[in-house]
């Protein structure tokens, strides 16, 4: 599985986490807030800007941009097919505002960075009883089983293959289920006696 | 309940959580399916189905959790390999966020239906169909609808129209739930579906 | 909070007394007692003799409706939140039990026990990867090891908790042989008091003591080398009464 999180070095990564985190939080709701299209239009061409400013590091996060673009074709395009162009407009640009704050944030912001302040914020949680540490263990978790998935799946794949001479496709997906329902209780089992839980 | 059952459970929770998260990112990785007129089929909302049927309200909702907080923090694991913060920002967000709502309706409909206990793995695939139709597509669909009115400022009936494009590939999934739903009850008979057995 | 290891000397090692143990409808121990202090045991015996079972019981997996199990000096089922620095288990398939998709981040895990912070139990594990030379093993993802090396892992991620018991459940089945043997040498040295369970006799045949589990009983119990004979001259017998009972065409000669 790959990562939106670009190993090429811009002046973004050097910021911390949680600053970038309040600084998209802000921003974003200001940018949902403020309809006045000068404002949009400002706001997108400084974003852009920081954007560009990237350089190769954006582009793990490009394709997600030109879905915001094309997302805001269309919603500008039905807007002013409505006769309301100038709302399309500003709708479109907020959109693609929006989403490049954040991609911005994720091609320059290691996983187990944001993870670390994700944590930090839920911390008072915790005092409550909450269990904040089990957000690392449950996200390692979903990964692995995610990797497992596919590994699995080849293997009855190839096992089918082997006993009809055809593709298994869909027909897999049942049984599938059933195999990493077994792992994950097996699993389960190794976490009961390794963990204080 | 003694102390060792109670740590299997919760180790046994932790696991389930996890793995439907993961089935949720794995059929993000499927690539799309297209009917005819180049309707879109995703298999994402397909795990949310799953999700709420399987592990019924509360860990469905959970397991919903940690996928977006997965896909929060920067893990592509959305279909076509999206991921990030920008992506709560997109038309589509609506969508997203029902998720956990949706996982959690179709949870109650499933325990409401199956009452809970062992049924038929026939009865089971029916009460499964239902519960992906309102779970999976009438919530999903609500909150997506809301989603493209104020993110992207469409009118509730250009929203509704729109939405609807996707309903007949959606109805294709609650089919595929109600299958699955159908092999896994006769592969572990002692699975209790909508969530009552952890 | 710090942790210590159990002030229980180690020869307390293993005991249950009188365990019955039921599984649905089945019942798998009746009146199972068994003292285990012996540094390295082997565990042998038909499938569903009830090896994995004793194994699961050992770890609080399974719980005993009757009787007792205590190991090194902890109440196994009244104590349960020290069982894991007490005993780890290491089950046949490595990818029933790797919990993380990197290999850092799974040796980390089992130091969560102890309080150790996530961060700090990740530098851990890279320097116990790295003073046994696998430095380079740290970062690496899971799914792209071997299954052997998957296979060590696991038991790597075993010696980093440091239990005082380790319980292997047919740990050479699936390993080439300098895998095999690369893992009968972490045995010999390991700290640990040591329990085998296996089909592939030769590993256990020296052990000091080695126990022949029959349908939830100990058929035998004693030196490695005595216990493996008499098991494997048990099978041949029953293999050779099951081919004579069936009538072929060309009798095998020599069966007995």
């Amino acid at each position: 599985m790959g990562t939106l999180y670009s190993e090429i070095p811009s002046w973004m990564h050097r910021l911390p986490a949680g600053l970038k985190l309040l600084l998209l939080a802000l921003s974003s709701m200001a940018l949902l807030v403020l309809s006045d299209l000068r404002i949009q239009a400002l706001a997108f061409a400084a974003i852009a800007l920081l954007y560009a400013s990237l350089g190769a590091a954006s582009r793990p996060t490009r394709r997600l941009v030109v879905v915001a673009l094309i997302a805001s074709a269309l919603v500008g395009g039905l807007h002013a097919a409505t006769g309301q162009p100038w709302l399309g407009l500003a709708s479109g640009l907020r959109l693609v505002s929006t989403t490049m704050l954040g991609a911005m944030l994720t091609a320059t912001t290691r996983f187990g960075d944001l993870l670390g302040v994700a944590e930090w914020l839920l911390s008072p949680l915790a005092r409550l009883g909450l269990p904040v540490e089990r957000l690392a263990l449950q996200l390692g978790l979903m990964l692995r089983f995610a990797e497992q998935f596919f590994v699995q799946w080849q293997r009855l794949a190839d096992a089918y293959r082997v006993r009809t001479g055809r593709s298994g496709g869909w027909r897999l997906l049942a049984p599938l289920t059933i195999h990493m329902l077994i792992t994950a209780r097996n699993v389960a089992d190794a976490l009961a006696i390794r963990l204080k839980l | 309940m003694t102390t060792e059952h109670r740590t299997e459970t919760r180790a046994q929770r932790i696991a389930m959580v996890a793995l439907f998260a993961a089935l949720l990112a794995a059929f993000g990785m499927i690539p799309k399916i297209d009917l005819p007129l180049g309707v879109p089929i995703t298999a994402q909302t397909l795990g949310v189905m799953l999700a709420g049927c399987m592990l019924g309200a509360r860990m469905g909702f959970q397991a919903m959790v940690l996928f977006l907080a997965a896909v929060a923090l920067g893990l592509p694991l959305l279909s076509g390999g999206r991921g990030g913060m920008g992506v709560f920002f997109l038309p589509s967000a609506g969508y997203l966020v029902s998720y956990p709502v949706a996982a959690a309706v179709a949870g109650l409909v499933m325990r409401a239906l199956t009452g809970g206990g062992p049924s038929s793995p026939a009865r089971l695939a029916g009460c499964a169909f239902a519960a992906s139709v309102v779970g999976g597509i009438v919530v999903v669909h609500a909150f997506g609808v809301v989603g493209l009115m104020l993110l992207a400022k469409l009118s509730f009936v250009q929203a509704a129209v729109g939405t609807l494009v996707f309903v007949p590939g959606d109805l294709v999934k609650c089919v595929l739930v109600a299958l699955i739903v159908h092999t896994v009850a006769r592969g572990l008979p002692d699975w209790r579906f909508g969530g009552r057995h952890l | 909070m710090t942790f210590f290891l159990a002030q229980t000397d180690s020869t307390a090692g293993i005991r249950l007394s009188d365990v019955h143990l039921r599984r649905g409808a089945q019942a798998v121990f009746q009146g199972l007692s068994l003292h285990l202090t012996q540094r390295r045991i082997g565990l042998i015996g038909d499938n569903g003799a009830g090896k994995t079972s004793l194994f699961r019981l050992l770890c609080g997996l399974e719980h005993a409706h009757q009787g007792s199990v205590q190991v090194a000096g902890c109440d196994v089922q009244r104590q349960r939140e020290q069982l894991p620095g007490v005993v780890g288990l290491m089950f046949q398939n490595p990818d029933d039990q790797i919990i993380f998709p990197t290999v850092e981040e799974e040796l980390g895990l089992s130091l969560q026990y102890r309080g150790i912070a996530r961060k700090a139990a990740i530098v851990q594990a890279q320097q116990f990867l790295a003073a046994r030379g696998l430095a380079d093993w740290a970062p690496r993802a899971v799914s792209g090891l071997s299954q052997g090396q998957r296979q060590q892992v696991c038991f790597l991620a075993m010696l980093m908790a440091a239990p005082q018991v380790m319980l292997l459940d047919e740990p050479f089945a699936s390993l080439d042989l300098p895998g095999q043997a690369r893992l009968a040498r972490e045995l010999v040295v390991a700290p640990a008091q040591v329990i085998i369970s296996t089909h592939v006799l030769d590993h256990v045949r020296h052990f000091e003591r080695v126990l022949w589990l029959d349908q939830g009983q100990v058929r035998s119990d004693g030196p490695g080398a005595t216990v493996c004979a008499a098991y494997e001259a048990d099978v041949q017998d029953r293999i050779a009464q099951q081919l004579d009972a069936v009538p072929t065409s060309s009798t095998t000669a020599g069966a007995q």
